[in-house]
């Protein structure tokens, strides 16, 4: 997939019109007509696609009592603030989500680092073994993380960091992904560039960050959240290697939430848990969909 | 460049051999300390537990603790033997056939839709239809089960307001796995729109205006240009989707735990339950980890061969 067709997806307002650009519009009424009929279609589709979100967020400012009584009544307006109130209370959410941020923090900071310095230099230095040395960081894509995680845990137990930041993080610190996007990307960067920076004695490092990622800053943005979003939304790995309820992620927490007796038909709180979890993550898709979707047109990536 | 430049052009070959040498080494040491981070991490907790991995196949752990006895493929013919295995790898199986060809071809009708017509609600239908890219498999399992609950979920409510008595979705054998593949699909939609459309357009418009010229009507184009063109982007959704199938595990943890019975129990739940919960089986667990891993990158490999035939290249 090239680059510019992923633009061109991300831009709405360039958006090519599959077998209709430049066709001589057949006047009036009939286009306007299939024209209606497809936005209408679509806003149904939309519409039900978005209400397993839509719902939860409504049910999350419904009282409980009406909630049980009535489903539909989250549509009445009756709003109020106390399944947060209890979901923040009951259980140590605050905590689960300081524990999440800190997770996906040190993942993403980690990711965009590391994928940044061995994407540079697959793309611009000569060395033994690079042919090699690539194929083995794009091999790893193709590893289920079933195959892995079970030796992991064993590892990490024994290193002592089961229930801690290192061993939530440690096992992901890398990214094939990111290394694999940037070096494409820094690939199109002119060598010239490259060749004319070093005459005025400028270091491979120095190059690196007053050109090359600033250069980049669109690509890296993209992996940037890519990786938030691959971060936050983890659960196996999270799940086995914490047992201790202080270093649950978000995730864990909602799943034991759930499995609370006491709590499991708390439907207001547990649906207010779930919104506080994905928050973040719509957050980034409201304001940086553009190279969210760029990222993923150009990714290959398991979900 | 003229015939007589040839000689010229073996020397810079040889020119080129010999620049590397002066300060080659120092050159190499810096590249690997570039690489130095990625390469580490990625050896030692991507490549290093695949062997790890077969290691611990062929032993019997024991279940609190880590003594190790080798008990050879001990561990594989006691899956191969036992009924619970197959049964997994039918719900796998299932899961596949359930969510990859339905989650495809929603979201090819999907992507054609969005990229007809422009208008100023093009951003509100991306956001609508994009959105369950970004939400976890955790939450989304949460999501499904408050809709599928049996008495205040709204998917019962709705059905009843239309006369039909909706069946206790999540704890009857009958359609757990159903409920299970809809959220699945439902969470894969917005990436597989995107990927689609990001196919869709790369495909250049003079075909269409040739085959209009030729009266060709919509249901033509999209039959005879637009999946035909599609198909390497088909290619890669079916691979994806087939892999990210066998991968199930977040939806089934929150919404039935495997049950009721084994019903939605798949492959990757099982090398869970057996490798973490209550009695752990660490062994046996990796002894279906690597089946799984097998079956997967097999699934790719056949896909590839089959359907590279039916590509179309540009």
């Amino acid at each position: 997939m090239t680059i510019d067709a992923v633009d061109v997806l991300a831009d709405d307002a360039a958006v090519v019109e599959v077998g209709q650009a430049n066709e001589a519009r057949p006047a009036g009424r009939r286009r306007l007509a299939g024209e209606l009929s497809v936005q209408i279609t679509l806003l149904i589709i939309g519409g039900i696609i978005a209400i397993p979100i839509v719902v939860a967020i409504f049910t999350s400012f419904t009282p409980l009592p009406e909630i049980l009584a009535d489903p539909n009544s989250i549509w009445s307006g009756n709003w109020t603030f106390d399944n947060y109130d209890t979901a923040w209370t009951a259980t140590p959410f605050g905590r689960f989500m300081i524990n999440s941020f800190i997770q996906t923090g040190i993942i993403t900071l980690a990711q965009v680092l590391f994928s940044i310095l061995a994407g540079y230099a697959f793309a611009m230095f000569e060395f033994r073994g690079r042919t090699f040395l690539f194929a083995f960081v794009l091999g790893s894509l193709m590893v289920p993380f079933e195959l892995t995680f079970i030796p992991n845990f064993v590892l990490i137990s024994n290193l002592g960091w089961a229930n801690t930041y290192q061993g939530l993080t440690v096992p992901f610190l890398a990214s094939a992904f990111g290394v694999f996007m940037l070096r494409q990307f820094f690939m199109t960067v002119p060598r010239d560039l490259y060749d004319a920076a070093r005459i005025d004695g400028i270091s491979d490092w120095g190059y690196l960050w007053k050109v090359m990622v600033p250069l980049s800053r669109g690509a890296i943005a993209a992996l940037t959240i890519f990786s938030f979003l691959g971060a936050w939304n983890q659960y196996l790995w999270p799940l086995v290697i914490t047992n201790e309820e202080s270093m649950r992620t978000a995730q864990i927490g909602i799943r034991f939430f759930l499995a609370n007796q006491e709590r499991a038909t708390d439907w207001g709180a547990i649906m207010a848990g779930a919104t506080i979890v994905m928050l973040p993550t719509l957050l980034v898709f409201l304001f940086a969909q553009r190279q969210l979707v760029r990222g993923i047109a150009m990714s290959g990536l398991k979900g | 460049m003229m015939k007589t430049t040839l000689p010229a052009g073996a020397n810079t070959a040889r020119f080129r051999g010999r620049r590397r040498r002066p300060g080659s080494l120092a050159r190499d040491i810096k590249a690997y300390l570039f690489l130095a981070p990625t390469l580490v991490v990625l050896g030692i907790f991507v490549y290093f537990p695949i062997i790890e991995s077969f290691r611990l196949s062929l032993n019997r752990v024991a279940p609190f603790g880590s003594a190790e006895i080798f008990v050879g493929f001990d561990n594989y013919t006691r899956l191969l033997g036992s009924s619970e295995f197959w049964n997994n790898v039918v719900v796998s199986l299932f899961f596949m056939v359930g969510t990859v060809p339905v989650g495809i071809a929603i979201a090819v009708a999907i992507a054609l839709l969005l990229s007809y017509p422009v208008s100023r609600l093009s951003w509100l239908h991306r956001t609508l239809i994009f959105v369950p890219v970004v939400i976890s498999s955790a939450v989304a399992g949460v999501l499904f089960r408050w809709l599928y609950n049996p008495v205040v979920g709204h998917i019962n409510t709705w059905l009843g307001a239309v006369g039909i008595d909706g069946p206790e979705w999540l704890t009857s054998s009958n359609w757990a796995l159903f409920a299970v593949t809809v959220a699945v699909v439902w969470r894969q939609l917005g990436f597989n729109v995107i990927i689609a459309l990001a196919g869709l357009q790369q495909i250049d418009n003079s075909y269409y205006e040739a085959a209009k010229v030729d009266g060709a009507g919509v249901l033509a184009r999209v039959r005879y240009i637009t999946l035909p063109l599609l198909s390497p982007t088909l290619l890669f959704l079916v691979v994806i989707n087939v892999i990210i199938s066998f991968q199930a595990f977040g939806e089934i943890d929150i919404l039935t735990m495997g049950g009721p019975g084994q019903s939605t129990e798949n492959l990757v739940y099982s090398v869970f339950v057996d490798g973490f919960v209550g009695t752990r089986f660490r062994g046996l667990a990796s002894a279906q980890a690597f089946l799984l891993a097998v079956i997967i990158v097999a699934f790719s490999f056949i896909q590839f061969r089959g359907f590279r035939k039916r590509v179309h290249y540009r």
